[in-house]
C-alpha cells in the first residue's frame, strides 16, 4: 500500500529505472547530497539517464487521451452498484450522477449489497497494462475479492470498506522493481547497537515505481477534476435522533458502513492547473505526482478549501476554516520536476512596486507587455525594460513558457545583494550534550555521542560547515577542538547564572579541521563523565551560553542538543490548573529564544529522559527558532539509540535552509490573519525562521477584508528568503491561485479534509495550553458539528431529518474529530510532558503527517506471509477498533512517531519465533529492537517497518505490547472507534453529532 | 661600625640608636626615631636550636631569656619586662649557676625553639603548595621565554610539593591537572568577582556530598582530599599534565583591536587563586606565583582602561588623584591581601613587561631653559629602541657641544633626565596596586623587562634553588614583640600584616603596620627585614633615683614560623639597650648617643620612613622633610660655632649620614618622577624587605674602581671617578654597571685581552666581572648587569648615579672627560648649604 506520498524520504527517481542493486541506496545516509540537490533544484531527476522512461511525459500525455476530466462517467460504475440507489441520497448539487447518501437503516436493510463507498474503487478495470514493465500498486481484480468473500461471514460482504481493503490485500505481484530491492537490505539494527540501524541503510525499496504513470487514471476518491459530485453520507436512523441512548443508536447503525479512510493505493497524477483553472489537489495523505502548470504543487502550499468564498459571511456560514498550509521546502516526489532557479542578476526578481509581490504566472501583462497588473494588489506596474516581451495572440507573453516564473507555481530566485544584510553565514552545527548523572546512567549520553559521531560523517563537507560541541551538567563544558598537538581541551564554565563563552574562536571549528578530534572526543565523553555525580542539569544556562557563542561575530546557525533531565517544575496536582503546566514556566526562556532567533540560531532539542522535564518550557526555544523537539520517554539505552541517531541524522541531512524570512501575500480581499508554526515573529507581516527544513509547515490563517468577485481568482504567494546549506541566498516563491465562489456547496465540494483537519489540529494544539481541556474538546466537536450543520442546513436537499448527511469531501471529519478528542493531547490522563510534546509536535507538523498522528494506521502482521505476491508492502489498514484485534494476531500500529506492535495472547509461537525469536508471549521484552531473522516473515516485517519509516520520514519508536500490561493498555488507547474512558465510540459519536445537528436545526 | 655588624650577626638586628635617648622629649629631638631593623630568620652563625618549648612569663608571655634575673635557690626567674616572678617548672629543677639552660646563656640572646622536632621525628610535613598563575596575554616570544623558565622551575620544585595552575587573559582558566582523560579547565569570567563559596560551588567540590555548613577550609572541614587533588597535585603526578598545559598554552585567543590593550583580568585570576588555596589548603604554606606581562584591564583590579588612548597612570596622575582606577584597584588588593593573610598564603609577583602597547614608550623630558632659570618644559613622549636612544643621546650631546657656552640670555640647554626610565624600560603591570598584597603577605617580587631577561630567569631559578644561596623560603610566620614598659611600638614598615593584637605596648602614633603587637608574615626568608619603629614614652623627670635603678630597655622579638624544612620553629631574640637621659648630663648623654649611632641603619630607617610617608601622606614633600631632618640632626649633634659655617664639623659616627641623605634625595625612592609608579613600588618593596647592608647600597650605590695601578678600591661616587684607564664597577643593587674608561674600552674593542702578551689586561677586565658575579650570586632579585663603555649610551646607567660634580655648567671638563647633563646640585653644593643652615 504505497499510497502515501512520503514527503520526506529521499527517493532518487532513477532508482526505479536502474537495477536497484546497482544503484546507490537512496536512503538518507548515502544520499544527503542528493537531498540537498533536490532542494536546490539541481536536476536531480532529469539528470538520470532515463530517456526511454515513460516518465513524465507519458502519464500526462496518456491522461489527455483518457476521458478523464469531464465529471464522472467512468466513475459511477466503479463507485457503486448503480442498481442499488435506494440507500443513497442525492446531494444537493443534485445533478451529479453518483448518489452517495444513504440512510443507515436502509443500508442495513440492503445488507448484502456491496455498498462501495466512494473510496472503494475496486480496481478491476485498472489492471495494469501488461506492457508496462514496472507496475504501479494496483488493486487486484475484484475476482480475487470474490474469491475471498465466501468464507467471510455475511456481514463481511456487507462491509464494503473492509471488503475493499481485503480485496486489495491479495497481492497481485507484478514483476515489480521491488523484487530486487530486498536484496540490498541490510542486517537489522541489532548489529549496530548504537544505531547504525537498518533504516537508513536500506535502499529505497519503497520508492514508488515511477511507472505509476502506467496507470492512466488512478482511482480517486477526492481528487476528481473540478465538479466532483461525490458526496457521501453516513446514515443515522431517525430513531436515534429521538432517543438519546447512544447504545440504542449504535445498535441501529452498522459500524461497518460508517465512513473510514480508504487510502488510495496508487499514485495519482496531478496537474496543478488545467484549462487555466486551478485543479483541486489530491488529498495530502495520498500518493501523488505533481506537474506544476501554474499553481504551486500542493506539497508546498495547500488551502483548506480549494475555492475561495467570495465573502466573509459565506465562509462563516460554512463553518469551515480558511487557511493555508505552507511547507515551502517540502520534498517533491522524485518523479516531479524540480523547482527551477531563476537568476535575474543584479536587479533581482521582478516585483510589484506597490505590494512587492513577486512575478508569477498570474501577473497579467498588458499594453504589449509594457506593463503588468499585479494579481495581489491590482496595481499596474511598468515592465522593466530588460524584462519586456511582446504578448502573443492569447494575451500571454510570448516567452511565458520559457520563463519558469511565468509558467510555474514554484520558482526560486537567486537573491541579489539587496536581499542580504550580510554575506550568508556558514552552517554551524553545535552539539550540546547532557552529561549529568542521570544521562550517563541511562545511557543517553553514550547514545547521543554515538549518534553525533555517526552524524558527523553526514554533515556537508567543505569550509562552510563548522562544528562545535559542549557538554553540561551543573556546569557547562566546552571543547577546544582546534588544537594542533593533543587532545581537545575541555573548558568548564561553572557560572551558570551568568554564562559566557570561554573562547572566542576554536569552539566552533571547520569540520574538516577537527574531525579526528571530534571523533575522539565523542568516544571518550561517556567514559569521561562516568564518575559524574552531578545531578542537576543547567540546560537553560547551557543553551544560553551557546547563545553567547552566537554573539561572537563568527555566527552560528544550527544548534543541536541532547538533553536528558532538567529540574522541572513540581507538578501541580490540582486538576483545574493542569493546563497552566502546559505553558512555559517563565519568560526567560522565551526571551532567550527570541535572542536566539535574532542571531539566527535554530535549536533542536532531543529529550531523552526518565522523568518529567517540563517540555512546555523547553519547547519554547525550538518553537521560536524554527527547531524541533524530539522526545524519548522513557529513554531506553537498548532500543532508542537507533532512533536517536536516525532522528539526528535526518535533522542535519534533510533539505533545509537558514536565516529565513517568510511572508505570505494574498490578493485583495483576503489578508493573512495569523501565522502558526515554529518561528519567531518580530514584524507583523513576516516570520523569521532561523532554520527551516522540509518537514516544517507553517499554517497561515486567512481572513476577508473585502468581498471577492465571483469568478475571479484569488492568489496566494509565499515568499521564503533563505540561505541554502551551500551558502546561497535564495527566494523561493510559491504561488497558488484559486477560483472564488459565492456558492456554498462549492465550498463543501472543494473542501479539503486533510488540510482542514490539520488546521483543526494545530488550532487545538495552540489552544490547549491556555484553556481547560473540556472547552477545547467541546470547541473541536462544535467545529465539526457546525460544518456538518451548515452542510445539512444549506446544501443537503434532504428529506428525513433522521439522516446524518456528510459532505463527501468531509465525510471523515467526525472520525478524525473523534480521534482528536481521544488523542494524547486532549486526554486528561496523559502525562503533562507527553501532552506538551504532542502540542509541540503538532505545531509544525505537515499535513500528510498530521492525520496519522491522531488517527494512526493499524495493520496485521501475523499473516504477512499469506500476502505473498502483493506488490504493496503495507498490508491493508484495519480500522481502529478492538473488534478487529484478535488474540491470535499481531498488529502493528503507527502514527508516524510511535510504532506499537501488539501481540495477542494466543499467537502461534511459530510466528513469534520467526518474528521476535521468542517462544511465548510471556517472553516479550520490555525494550524492543527490531531484528531481521532469516525467515520470510521477519523479512517482511522489516520491509514493512522500513516502508513505514520511509513514508513517515521517521524512524519510529518501536514497542511491543501485550494484553494485561500497561503496554497493552497503551495500544488499546489508540483504538479510537471503541468506547472508552476517554470518549464515545465512533458510532456513538456520530449519533452525538447527529443529535446536536438536529438540535440546532430545530432550534 | 664594626660593632654594629657584630651585633647584627648575633641577633640580626641593627638599630640607629644603640644608646637610646631616654625620654620622649629627647628621642623626638634626635630626629631619627628609635627603631630597629630586624631580620627574623637571618641565618646566624651561633644560633642554637632547642628541642623543647620555651618557658614563658605568666603575665606578659615573654620568653625566658638571658636578661631574666634568676634566683637559683628559689627556682624563680624575674621577667625583665614586667618584673613578674615566675617559678621554674619541674624539668628545670636541676638549674643552678653552673648548670644553665641554653636560653639563659648570656650570649644566646637569640635562640630557636622547635617544639615538634622532639615529639616526633617525622611529623607529616605539610607539603609546600605552589599555585602558578600565568598571564597568557603575551606576545609569542615572551610566552616562549616564560614557558621555558617555568618548566625549568617546575623541575626544581621539591618533590613533595603540590602544584596547581591557573592561566588567565580575558578569562581565568583554572586547570584541573588531576583530570586524566583530557585536558580540562574551569573557565571564569574575567570581569566578575567570585567569592570563595561561589568558587567551591562552581568547581563542584561538593558534588558528591552535601555541602557542610559553616566555613569550609581544607580537608579537615569536609573538603575531600579527592577534590583537592583535582587542582593541587604532587609534583610527580602532575608533571605531564603541567607540562602539556604549558606547552599548549597559547596567547590569549580573544582578539585585541589595534587601538586597545589586551584584556587581562589579573585581579580576578589572583582572587580565584587565593580562594582556591583558601578552600583547599588554608593555614599551610602555599605560594601563589603570579607571572604577569602587562597591565590589568579587566576586573576590580584593573589599572587602566582597555583603550590605548588612555595612558597608564603616572606619578603625576597619582599625585593629582587623576588615576581613576587606582583607588579601586588598591582597595581590591587590600581585600585580597586580607584574605591571603588570613589564610596564611603568599603572593609572589613576577612582573615582566616589555611594553606591548607601544614598544618602549618613555617620557622624554627636554628641558629648555635659559639662564638664569628655566622658562619652560617641553614634554615629548616618544618610542625608543635602545639604539635609537643611543642615537638621540649623542645627538643631544652634539647640540649641546655646539651651543656657545657661557652666560647669555640665548643660552639653550638640553637636559636629559629619565635615566631610570631606561634602566628597566618597562611598561606597567600594576605593581603599584599589587604592592599591598605582595608586601603584606611577604611575597617576592621581581620586575624585569622581559621573561627572557636574566633578571627574571635567574631570579626564578634562585627561588627554587637549593644550596648555599637558597632563599630559605619559610612560611606562616607570626611575629610578636615584647618590650619594656617605657617603650611603645608605633608599627612596622616591612613585609608583614598586622594581626590586630592590641595591647598596652601599642603606641597611639601609627606607622606602617601598627596598633598591634603581633604581625603575620605569610612568607619570609633569610633576607626579610622588618623595620620596627618605637616610641619612648618615658616622661622627662628630674628624679634621678629612678634612672639609677635601671637604665636598660629590653626588647624581645618572637618569630614563629614554618621553617623551610617543614618544622615549626620559634626564634626568640631578646635585646637590651641602655638609655640615657637627664638634663644634668646633656653633654655626656650626647656623646653616648652619638657613640651608639648607626648611620647606615639610620639611613635605611629614614629611607623606609620617607618612602612610607610619600605613599601615605598627601602633599608630602620628601626633599623638604629629609633636608629638615638632616639639618636638625646636624645642628643637634654637629660641632660648630653659631653662624659660622666653616666651623662646622661632625663626629665620625655621623659623618657619612649627610652623604646618605644626599644620595637618598637623588635616589629612585624619592625622585619618583623619573619612574613609573610600578617601578617605584617595586624599589620600595625591595627596600622594605632588605637588610641594612643591601638597603644602603640601594640608597648609595657602591663604586669600585679597577686599574693597573692598584687593586680594586672603593671610589668616590662622583663623576670625577671616571677615568679613561679605569674600570668602574657600580653596584646600585638593582643594576650593576661595569664601566670601561675610554682607553680601556678602546683596548677591549681592539681585542688586546685575547692576546697572550696582554694577559694582565685580560685579568683587569675579568676582575670586575668576577666581583659582580659574586655579588649577583647572593642577591635576590638578581640585579641587571650592564657592561658599557665610556661615552656609550649605556653609560647613562652609571652617570645617573654619580655625584654631578661636573655638569655642563661647570667651568671645565674634568680629567675623566665626562660631564653629567643635569641641573641637580652636586654634593659639594649640598654640603655647603647644609653647613650654612645647620649653624643658624
Amino acid at each position: 500500500m504505497a499510497s502515501y506520498v512520503p514527503p520526506g524520504a529521499p527517493r532518487p527517481a532513477s532508482n526505479a529505472n536502474n537495477p536497484p542493486s546497482s544503484h546507490p541506496p537512496p536512503n538518507f545516509r548515502a544520499n544527503p547530497n542528493s537531498l540537498a540537490d533536490n532542494l536546490h533544484n539541481l536536476n536531480f531527476n532529469s539528470a538520470a539517464p532515463r530517456a526511454p522512461s515513460p516518465l513524465p511525459g507519458t502519464p500526462f500525455s496518456r491522461q489527455a487521451t483518457q476521458p478523464r476530466p469531464p465529471s464522472g462517467p467512468p466513475f459511477p460504475p466503479t463507485f457503486s452498484h448503480p442498481n442499488e440507489p435506494s440507500p443513497w441520497i442525492v446531494p444537493p448539487p443534485g445533478a451529479r450522477p453518483p448518489p452517495f447518501v444513504s440512510s443507515a437503516s436502509r443500508g442495513l436493510a440492503s445488507n448484502g449489497q456491496p455498498v462501495f463507498a466512494s473510496g472503494a474503487l475496486p480496481g478491476g478495470q485498472w489492471f495494469p497494462p501488461l506492457g508496462s514493465a514496472p507496475q504501479p500498486p494496483v488493486r487486484p481484480p475484484p475476482t480475487m475479492a470474490m474469491a475471498r468473500a465466501p468464507p467471510q461471514p455475511p456481514t463481511a460482504t456487507s462491509r464494503p470498506l473492509m471488503g475493499s481493503s481485503l480485496i486489495r490485500a491479495p497481492p497481485v505481484q507484478p514483476a515489480s522493481p521491488f523484487s530486487a530491492a530486498p536484496q540490498a537490505r541490510q542486517p537489522p539494527t541489532t548489529a549496530y547497537p548504537y544505531g547504525q540501524p537498518t533504516w537508513p541503510l536500506q535502499p529505497g525499496q519503497g520508492a514508488p515505481p515511477p511507472p505509476i504513470t502506467g496507470s492512466p487514471q488512478p482511482p480517486r476518491m477526492f481528487g476528481m477534476p473540478p465538479p466532483l459530485p461525490n458526496q457521501s453520507m453516513t446514515s443515522v436512523s431517525s430513531a436515534v435522533g429521538q432517543i438519546g441512548a447512544p447504545v440504542a443508536g449504535a445498535s441501529k447503525i452498522d459500524p461497518n458502513q460508517i465512513p473510514r479512510p480508504i487510502p488510495s493505493s496508487s499514485v495519482i497524477l496531478h496537474e496543478t492547473r488545467q484549462g487555466n483553472q486551478a485543479n483541486p489537489p489530491p488529498p495530502a495523505t495520498s500518493d501523488y505526482i505533481v506537474r506544476d502548470t501554474g499553481n504551486c504543487s500542493p506539497r508546498y502550499m495547500r488551502c483548506t478549501i480549494n475555492q475561495i468564498p467570495c465573502t466573509d459571511d459565506l465562509l462563516t456560514t460554512s463553518g469551515m476554516q480558511l487557511a493555508l498550509m505552507v511547507q515551502p521546502l517540502a520534498i517533491p516526489h522524485p518523479s516531479e520536476e524540480t523547482v527551477q532557479v531563476v537568476d535575474f542578476g543584479e536587479s533581482g526578481p521582478v516585483r510589484c512596486s506597490r505590494c512587492k509581490g513577486y512575478i508569477n504566472p498570474f501577473m497579467k501583462f498588458i499594453d504589449q507587455g509594457r506593463r503588468f497588473i499585479c494579481n495581489f494588489c491590482g496595481f499596474t506596474d511598468e515592465t522593466p525594460r530588460e524584462y519586456h516581451c511582446n504578448l502573443g495572440p492569447d494575451g500571454r507573453r510570448r516567452d511565458a513558457d520559457e520563463r519558469p516564473e511565468l509558467c510555474r507555481g514554484t520558482v526560486e530566485f537567486v537573491a541579489s545583494r539587496e536581499y542580504m544584510v550580510r554575506d550568508p553565514m556558514p552552517a554551524v552545527y553545535f552539539f550540546l550534550i547532557d552529561v549529568s548523572t542521570n544521562a550517563i546512567q541511562t545511557g543517553a549520553t553514550a547514545a547521543a555521542c554515538g549518534a553525533i559521531n555517526q552524524v558527523i560523517a553526514d554533515l556537508p563537507e567543505g569550509p562552510r560547515t563548522m562544528v562545535g560541541i559542549a557538554t553540561f551538567d551543573s556546569t557547562i563544558h566546552f571543547y577546544n577542538l582546534k588544537r594542533a598537538l593533543q587532545q581537545p581541551l575541555m573548558l568548564v564554565v561553572p557560572d551558570v547564572q551568568d554564562v559566557y563563552t570561554p573562547l572566542q574562536t576554536d569552539l566552533v571549528v571547520q569540520l574538516s579541521e577537527c574531525r579526528q578530534h571530534l571523533e575522539l572526543l565523542l568516544e571518550s565523553i561517556p567514559t569521561m563523565f562516568l564518575e559524574n555525580r552531578t545531578a542537576e542539569s543547567a540546560f537553560g544556562a547551557a543553551t544560553k551560553s551557546c547563545h553567547q557563542l552566537a554573539l561572537v561575530p563568527f555566527l552560528q546557525e544550527t544548534l543541536k542538543e541532547e538533553l536528558t533531565s532538567l529540574q522541572g517544575r513540581s507538578i501541580v496536582l490540582d486538576f483545574q490548573e493542569a493546563h497552566k503546566l502546559l505553558q512555559p514556566a517563565d519568560e526567560t526562556l522565551k526571551a532567550m529564544a527570541i535572542e536566539f532567533a535574532e542571531y539566527q540560531v535554530c535549536v533542536d532539542v532531543f529529550i531523552t529522559t526518565q522523568t518529567y522535564v517540563d517540555i512546555a518550557s523547553i519547547a519554547v526555544i525550538p518553537r521560536t527558532t524554527g527547531g524541533q523537539v524530539y522526545y524519548y520517554y522513557p529513554f531506553s539505552a537498548v532500543s532508542d539509540p537507533a532512533k536517536l541517531y536516525n532522528d539526528l541524522r535526518w535533522n542535519v541531512t534533510r533539505p533545509q535552509g537558514f536565516e529565513a524570512v517568510m511572508r505570505v501575500r494574498c490578493s485583495q480581499g483576503i489578508e493573512v490573519l495569523e501565522y502558526n508554526g515554529n518561528f519567531c515573529k518580530r514584524m507583523p507581516t513576516d516570520v523569521d525562521l532561523p532554520g527551516i527544513d522540509c518537514d516544517k509547515t507553517v499554517m497561515v490563517t486567512l481572513k476577508h477584508d473585502d468581498n471577492l468577485k465571483d469568478g475571479s481568482e484569488c492568489a496566494f504567494q509565499c515568499a521564503l528568503l533563505y540561505t541554502t546549506v551551500n551558502g546561497q541566498r535564495r527566494i523561493r516563491v510559491t504561488t497558488l491561485s484559486l477560483p472564488c465562489t459565492s456558492i456554498l456547496s462549492n465550498l463543501f465540494r472543494s473542501a479539503e479534509l486533510d488540510t482542514q483537519f490539520a488546521c483543526f489540529l494545530k488550532q487545538a494544539a495552540s489552544e490547549i495550553p491556555s484553556r481547560p481541556l473540556l472547552l477545547v474538546k467541546d470547541r473541536m466537536t462544535n467545529l465539526c458539528i457546525n460544518i456538518l450543520l451548515s452542510y445539512r442546513k444549506f446544501c443537503a436537499t434532504v428529506t428525513s431529518s433522521g439522516q446524518l448527511i456528510l459532505p463527501e469531501a468531509l465525510k471523515l471529519l467526525p472520525l478524525y474529530t473523534l480521534a482528536l478528542i481521544k488523542s494524547k493531547g486532549l486526554r486528561t490522563d496523559g502525562r503533562i510532558d507527553e501532552r506538551s510534546f504532542w502540542i509541540n509536535y503538532l505545531s509544525s507538523i505537515s499535513t500528510p503527517l498530521a492525520i496519522p498522528f491522531v488517527h494512526p494506521r493499524m495493520v496485521a502482521i501475523h499473516d504477512l506471509n499469506s500476502k505473498e505476491g502483493d506488490q504493496s508492502l503495507v498490508p491493508p489498514v484495519i480500522s481502529l477498533s478492538t473488534e478487529h484485534v484478535n488474540d491470535g494476531g499481531i498488529y502493528l500500529l503507527e502514527n508516524g512517531e510511535d510504532c506499537l506492535i501488539y501481540i495477542g495472547n494466543s499467537v502461534d509461537s511459530d510466528i513469534l519465533q520467526q518474528l521476535f525469536c521468542i517462544s511465548s508471549v510471556d517472553e516479550i521484552p520490555a525494550q524492543f529492537v527490531l531484528q531481521q531473522y532469516d525467515n520470510p516473515l521477519s523479512k517482511k516485517l522489516n520491509d514493512l517497518v522500513n516502508e513505514i519509516r520511509r513514508q513517515r520520514c521517521s524512524y519510529l519508536r518501536l514497542k511491543l505490547c501485550k494484553k494485561g500490561d500497561p503496554s497493552g493498555m497503551l495500544f488499546f488507547s489508540y483504538m479510537i472507534e471503541d468506547k472508552s474512558s476517554s470518549g464515545l465510540s465512533y458510532v456513538e459519536f456520530l449519533v452525538h453529532v447527529h443529535r446536536q445537528i438536529q438540535l440546532k436545526m430545530s432550534s | 661600625m664594626a660593632e654594629f655588624l657584630e651585633l647584627e650577626s648575633q641577633d640580626g638586628v641593627r638599630m640607629p640608636w644603640n644608646v637610646i635617648p631616654g625620654t620622649k622629649q629627647e628621642s623626638s629631638n634626635c630626629v631619627v626615631p628609635v627603631s630597629a631593623i630586624y631580620s627574623p630568620i637571618r641565618p646566624l652563625p651561633n644560633i642554637t636550636l632547642l628541642p623543647y618549648s620555651p618557658l614563658r612569663c605568666r603575665t606578659c608571655r615573654s620568653v625566658l631569656n638571658p636578661f631574666a634575673i634568676v634566683d637559683f635557690a628559689a627556682k624563680i626567674w624575674i621577667c625583665p619586662f614586667c618584673f613578674q616572678r615566675n617559678h621554674f617548672p619541674p624539668n628545670y629543677a636541676s638549674i643552678s649557676d653552673d648548670n644553665l639552660p641554653a636560653e639563659l646563656f648570656p650570649h644566646y640572646t637569640t635562640i630557636e625553639y622547635s617544639q615538634d622536632s622532639q615529639i616526633d621525628q617525622s611529623p607529616p610535613q605539610p607539603p609546600l603548595v605552589f599555585l602558578f598563575v600565568i598571564d597568557s596575554c603575551l606576545i609569542e616570544e615572551e610566552m616562549g621565554f616564560l614557558k621555558s623558565s617555568l618548566s625549568q622551575a617546575f623541575d626544581l620544585l621539591p618533590d613533595n610539593s603540590l602544584v596547581g595552575l591557573i592561566t588567565f587573559g580575558t578569562l581565568v582558566h583554572v586547570h584541573e591537572l588531576g583530570f586524566a582523560q583530557i585536558p580540562k579547565t574551569y573557565v571564569f569570567r574575567g570581569n566578575k568577582d567570585i567569592s570563595k563559596e561561589q568558587l567551591l560551588e562552581h568547581m563542584s567540590f561538593f558534588a558528591k556530598k552535601p555541602k557542610p555548613a559553616g566555613v569550609i577550609a581544607g580537608a579537615r572541614d569536609g573538603l575531600s582530599a579527592e577534590s583537592i587533588s583535582r587542582f593541587l597535585l604532587p609534583k610527580a603526578e602532575c608533571e605531564f599534565a603541567f607540562n602539556s598545559v604549558l606547552e599548549e598554552l597559547q596567547k590569549d585567543p580573544w582578539g585585541v583591536p589595534t587601538d586597545q590593550r589586551a584584556t587581562r583580568c589579573t585581579s580576578t585570576a589572583l582572587s580565584i587563586a587565593a580562594s582556591l588555596l583558601g578552600a583547599c589548603v588554608p593555614g599551610s604554606g602555599a605560594r601563589i606565583m603570579a607571572f604577569i606581562g602587562g597591565p590589568s584591564t579587566e576586573g576590580s583590579g584593573a589599572i587602566v582602561s582597555k583603550n590605548l588612548s588612555d595612558p597608564i597612570r603616572s606619578h603625576k596622575d597619582l599625585d593629582k588623584d587623576s588615576a581613576p582606577l587606582y583607588h579601586k584597584a588598591v582597595k581590591f588588593y587590600e581585600g585580597l591581601s586580607k584574605q591571603l593573610v588570613h589564610q596564611g598564603h603568599v603572593l609572589d609577583l613576577f612582573a615582566c613587561a616589555l611594553d606591548q602597547d607601544s614598544g618602549l614608550a618613555i617620557t622624554y623630558q627636554i628641558f629648555l631653559f635659559s639662564i638664569p632659570l628655566h622658562i619652560g618644559i617641553l614634554n615629548v613622549t616618544m618610542e625608543f629602541n635602545d639604539w635609537e636612544l643611543a642615537a638621540s643621546f649623542s645627538f643631544l650631546h652634539l647640540i649641546q657641544s655646539r651651543i656657545p657656552g657661557g652666560v647669555g640670555s640665548d643660552n639653550l640647554c638640553w637636559g636629559l633626565i629619565s635615566c631610570m626610565k631606561f634602566l628597566l624600560g618597562l611598561s606597567t603591570v600594576g605593581v603599584a596596586e599589587l604592592k599591598i598584597a605582595v608586601e603584606r603577605t611577604g611575597g617576592l617580587v621581581v620586575l624585569a623587562e622581559s621573561f627572557g631577561h636574566p633578571v627574571f630567569k635567574d631570579s626564578l631559578r634562585r627561588i627554587f634553588q637549593a644550596g648555599d644561596y637558597d632563599l630559605g623560603l619559610s612560611s606562616n610566620g607570626i611575629f610578636e614583640i615584647n618590650c619594656s614598659k617605657d617603650i611603645k611600638v608605633q608599627g612596622i614598615i616591612g613585609p608583614c600584616a598586622s594581626l590586630e593584637k592590641k595591647g598596652p605596648l601599642c603606641s597611639d602614633t601609627v606607622i606602617g603596620q601598627g596598633n598591634t603587637t603581633a604581625w603575620k608574615m605569610c612568607g619570609l626568608d633569610k633576607a626579610t627585614s622588618l623595620c620596627l619603629i618605637f616610641e619612648v614614652v618615658k616622661k622627662e623627670s628630674p628624679d634621678a633615683t629612678i634612672q639609677s635603678t635601671s637604665n636598660q630597655f629590653y626588647f624581645q622579638f618572637l618569630t614563629y614560623y614554618q621553617h623551610y624544612s617543614g618544622q615549626m620553629r620559634l626564634r626568640v631574640t631578646t635585646l637590651s639597650r641602655r638609655w640615657v637621659a637627664g638634663p644634668g648630663s646633656i653633654q655626656a648623654s650626647f656623646a653616648d648617643l652619638v657613640a651608639g649611632f648607626d648611620q647606615e641603619a639610620a639611613a635605611v630607617v629614614m629611607a623606609r620612613q620617607v618612602s612610607f610617608k610619600m605613599e601615605t601622606e598627601a602633599e608630602f614633600d620628601p626633599i623638604r622633610w629629609l633636608d629638615k631632618a638632616l639639618i636638625h640632626l646636624c645642628s643637634r649633634f654637629g660641632d660648630f660655632q653659631k653662624e659660622s659655617p666653616s666651623s662646622f664639623s661632625l663626629s665620625p659616627r655621623l659623618s657619612i649620614f649627610p652623604q646618605f641623605m644626599f644620595n637618598l634625595r637623588r635616589s629612585q625612592f624619592v625622585q619618583v618622577f623619573n619612574n613609573s609608579p610600578d617601578e617605584t613600588a617595586y624599589f620600595r618593596m625591595i627596600l622594605n624587605r632588605e637588610n641594612v647592608a643591601n638597603s644602603v647600597v640601594m640608597i648609595q650605590p657602591s663604586l669600585i674602581s679597577f686599574s693597573f695601578h692598584s687593586g680594586p678600591e672603593p671610589a668616590l661616587l662622583d663623576v670625577a671617578s671616571i677615568a679613561a684607564d679605569k674600570i668602574l664597577l657600580l653596584d646600585s643593587y638593582f643594576i650593576m654597571v661595569i664601566f670601561h674608561g675610554a682607553t680601556i674600552a678602546q683596548w677591549r674593542k681592539a681585542g688586546y685581552h685575547n692576546q697572550p702578551e696582554h694577559q694582565a689586561f685580560a685579568h683587569l677586565l675579568q676582575a670586575p666581572r668576577d666581583e659582580a658575579d659574586s655579588i649577583i650570586k647572593e642577591r635576590f632579585p638578581v640585579p641587571r648587569l650592564v657592561i658599557c663603555d665610556q661615552h656609550g649610551s649605556q653609560a647613562r646607567f652609571l652617570l645617573a648615579k654619580l655625584n654631578p660634580s661636573a655638569t655642563y655648567n661647570s667651568d671645565g671638563p674634568l680629567p675623566g672627560g665626562d660631564v653629567i647633563f643635569t641641573d641637580d646640585v652636586s654634593f659639594e653644593v649640598f654640603l655647603d648649604h647644609l653647613q650654612r643652615l645647620a649653624v643658624q
